[in-house]
């Protein structure tokens, strides 16, 4: 593979509270390659938004940034993201690394213009070329599918859900970001509206070859536009892996209870089921492996002894003591979709 | 078909604003058999909630009728109209609105059973609060009975408002996106829970939601309603509506969906609408509601007259000309998806 984008390594991120420091994120580390998609899947406060606001240094004030490195490469040069002054931080933000926050209601100024945001945006980053940022937004909302000429002149509350999700989006890669991070890109919006959202990414991200970082719970959105996913419980990176070898060889439990909790439209419904238990306090961590009072393989060990973030198959990591047996476990499903695809003829 | 519990007869809503009117429900007729599920899908907007608020009785159609065990509950007072409302319970979608932040879970599931003289005391309502948490798996419930709705987790709330619906004895329980809020590596064992209480307690489900995958998992064995702009499209049987849709608008829902498997998602054909605009309900197309975005639109018939509910021959019900029309619409759809697909 080519060099990195964007190198992660150790981020540990605390939040201060009145019972005590919540560890939201412990030792992430993590490479994003040119061009690739990365998922980033969990149950909600498994601490993927907080890793997200970490890369781009937008946490809030309890936050802390404990420990580890965020290191930018492009053009040849490396760049320690915890270590840029506030200059220099706000061209990172949006010009190398843009964000496309969850809620397309509340991302967007209720009071200004479409047209504003994008002409502010542009200039903030040192373009005086009024007509040109126009003529550069406009084909963008074009890429996205959307009418530019309206969209351009409109005010947020103009706009339908899917319309303002594919404006945050084009508003995202105005400036030729090297990467961009995506969280819950398509919640809330409607299954035809979501499709489009899905095609516009793929095509924007084909076109303009960007690292897209994608926060998602949902893992048919992964299913459908990563090519790494990592997996994330209880603040730490439990694996990392290809599309194909986390659905289909998965090395690590959590992974697995979440590919069987996800319902789809094949197959029996026999096979599906829940994580027993609940996510554990971030104040007050089990011992050993953070997972092993939810886990189905855990033993003595598993309690005691955490398991280290290892290479366990080729370009495949994971945190498990008994990393071979989800894979086994996922044995029969490769069997049915073998069929399925067969019979199908898709 | 037994007489059915439920029954919505050719109901239309109408809601008057200010400067303008709106009709959110045309023509829609449902049924719903004692012990059977029934899963209304749809996209926000298509009339759904509306629906289900009617069937529970907390909104009264513009025309037409509702019907329960037969009997119309418009004419319903007194006695039998608190009987029809003690019988058709409904959990809402988001447990972080729906309960009291300031009652316990043992005030909130001990109102209704003393105002409705269920139990006698509070220790009789107490032994039967704690009866109720262990049916929706809330264990221990003697630990969790005394705790606020903030120290719960989302799952765990939602089990609350569960069982809030049944303390009343319900024979219906209208459950409206009872777990889109809720995380997913729990929304199963929540299925589950409510699965295994209508088994137990003889209920008959009617259960409102925007996503196919969940609808056909907990109705595998019912029935699913497909709305569309305030009109029932398709309904059939849950297997048959997933597997072999017959109207062009469940086809593209199901085409849309992503699938929680790279090699299925990717491969899957998809079908390729006209227009990606939901027309807004002040301004319906004219005709078959769906013909501006139709992919096998008929020019010169689907504009002009609204197809009805017909027999497929799959055996589903569907409303469009094309799919009435051509008995080879499938393979037609078939061939057009593959072309399409990239």
């Amino acid at each position: 593979m080519a060099n990195p984008v964007l190198s992660v390594s150790n981020l540990s991120i605390e939040y201060n509270s009145l019972r005590g420091k919540v560890q939201a994120v412990r030792d992430v580390t993590f490479d994003l390659y040119p061009g690739e998609t990365l998922a980033v899947i969990g149950e909600s406060g498994c601490g993927k938004t907080t890793l997200a606001l970490g890369l781009v240094r937008l946490l809030p004030k309890a936050a802390n940034i404990v420990r580890g490195s965020i290191m930018f490469h492009h053009n040849g040069q490396s760049t320690e993201v915890l270590d840029l002054t506030a200059k220099q931080l706000r061209a990172y933000r949006w010009g190398d690394c843009a964000m496309v926050f969850q809620s397309a209601l509340n991302a967007l100024n209720p009071v200004l213009k479409i047209s504003s945001m994008v002409q502010d945006t542009a200039r903030a980053h040192g373009e005086r070329d009024t007509k040109k940022i126009e003529q550069h937004a406009k084909e963008l909302f074009e890429a996205v599918r959307l009418d530019p000429e309206r969209v351009y002149n409109s005010y947020p509350h103009e706009l339908s859900g899917g319309m303002r999700q594919r404006v945050l989006i084009a508003l995202g890669v105005l400036l030729h970001p090297q990467i961009v991070i995506m969280d819950e890109p398509t919640t809330a919006l409607d299954v035809l509206t979501q499709r489009t959202v899905i095609e516009v990414l793929k095509r924007l991200r084909d076109s303009m070859g960007f690292s897209m970082l994608f926060i998602s719970h949902d893992l048919s959105m992964a299913a459908e536009l990563a090519t790494r996913i990592m997996t994330m419980y209880a603040g730490e990176a439990v694996e990392l892996g290809t599309v194909a070898d986390t659905f289909y060889r998965p090395t690590h439990p959590y992974t697995l209870g979440l590919l069987r909790a996800a319902p789809a439209l094949h197959g029996s419904p026999e096979n599906l089921s829940s994580i027993p238990g609940s996510p554990p306090n971030l104040i007050h961590l089990p011992s050993g492996c953070k997972f092993h009072p939810r886990c189905p393989y855990a033993t003595e060990i598993c309690s005691t002894d955490d398991p280290p973030f290892e290479q366990h198959l080729p370009d495949h990591w994971s945190a498990c003591h008994y990393w071979e047996q989800p894979g086994e476990a996922r044995t029969a499903y490769r069997e049915e979709l073998a069929t399925l695809l067969r019979e199908s003829q898709l | 078909m037994t007489v059915p519990l439920m029954e919505l007869q050719s109901v239309n809503r109408i809601f008057k604003g200010r400067n303008s009117t709106v009709q959110v429900l045309f023509d829609v007729s449902m049924q719903v058999a004692p012990r059977e599920t029934l899963c209304i899908v749809g996209e926000s907007g298509c009339g759904k909630t509306t629906t289900g608020k009617i069937l529970a009785g907390l909104s009264k159609p513009s025309s037409g009728k509702v019907l329960f065990d037969g009997k119309d509950v418009s004419g319903f007072s007194g006695a039998s109209y608190a009987d029809f409302r003690r019988a058709v319970q409904i959990i809402h979608q988001d447990p972080y609105a729906s309960l009291n932040p300031v009652h316990t879970v043992y005030r909130t599931l001990s109102f209704p059973l003393l105002r409705h003289g269920l139990v006698k005391n509070q220790m009789e309502a107490r032994a039967r609060v704690l009866e109720l948490l262990t049916l929706v798996d809330l264990t221990p419930a003697a630990d969790l009975i005394d705790k606020f709705p903030h120290q719960l987790s989302g799952g765990q709330r939602q089990r609350v408002s569960i069982a809030r619906a049944l303390t009343v004895n319900p024979k219906v329980i209208i459950a409206d996106e009872a777990v889109s809020m809720v995380d997913v590596s729990i929304r199963i064992s929540l299925l589950n829970t409510l699965t295994e209480l209508q088994k137990r307690l003889g209920l008959t489900f009617i259960f409102i939601t925007h996503d196919l995958a969940v609808a056909r998992y907990f109705a595998w064995e019912g029935r699913i309603a497909v709305m569309y702009l305030g009109r029932v499209i398709e309904e059939g049987p849950a297997k048959l509506i997933t597997d072999a849709p017959q109207h062009p608008y469940t086809q593209a829902l199901v085409s849309a969906l992503p699938e929680p498997d790279p090699e299925i998602t990717r491969r899957k054909p998809r079908v390729q609408l006209r227009s990606e605009d939901i027309p807004s309900l002040t301004r319906l197309p004219s005709g078959c509601p769906f013909h501006p975005r139709c992919p096998i639109y008929v020019p010169g018939v689907c504009e002009h007259e609204r197809p009805e509910l017909a027999a497929t021959q799959v055996g589903t019900l569907a409303a469009c000309h094309v799919t009435a029309q051509t008995s080879h619409h499938a393979e037609a759809i078939a061939a057009r998806g593959a072309s399409v697909a990239t």
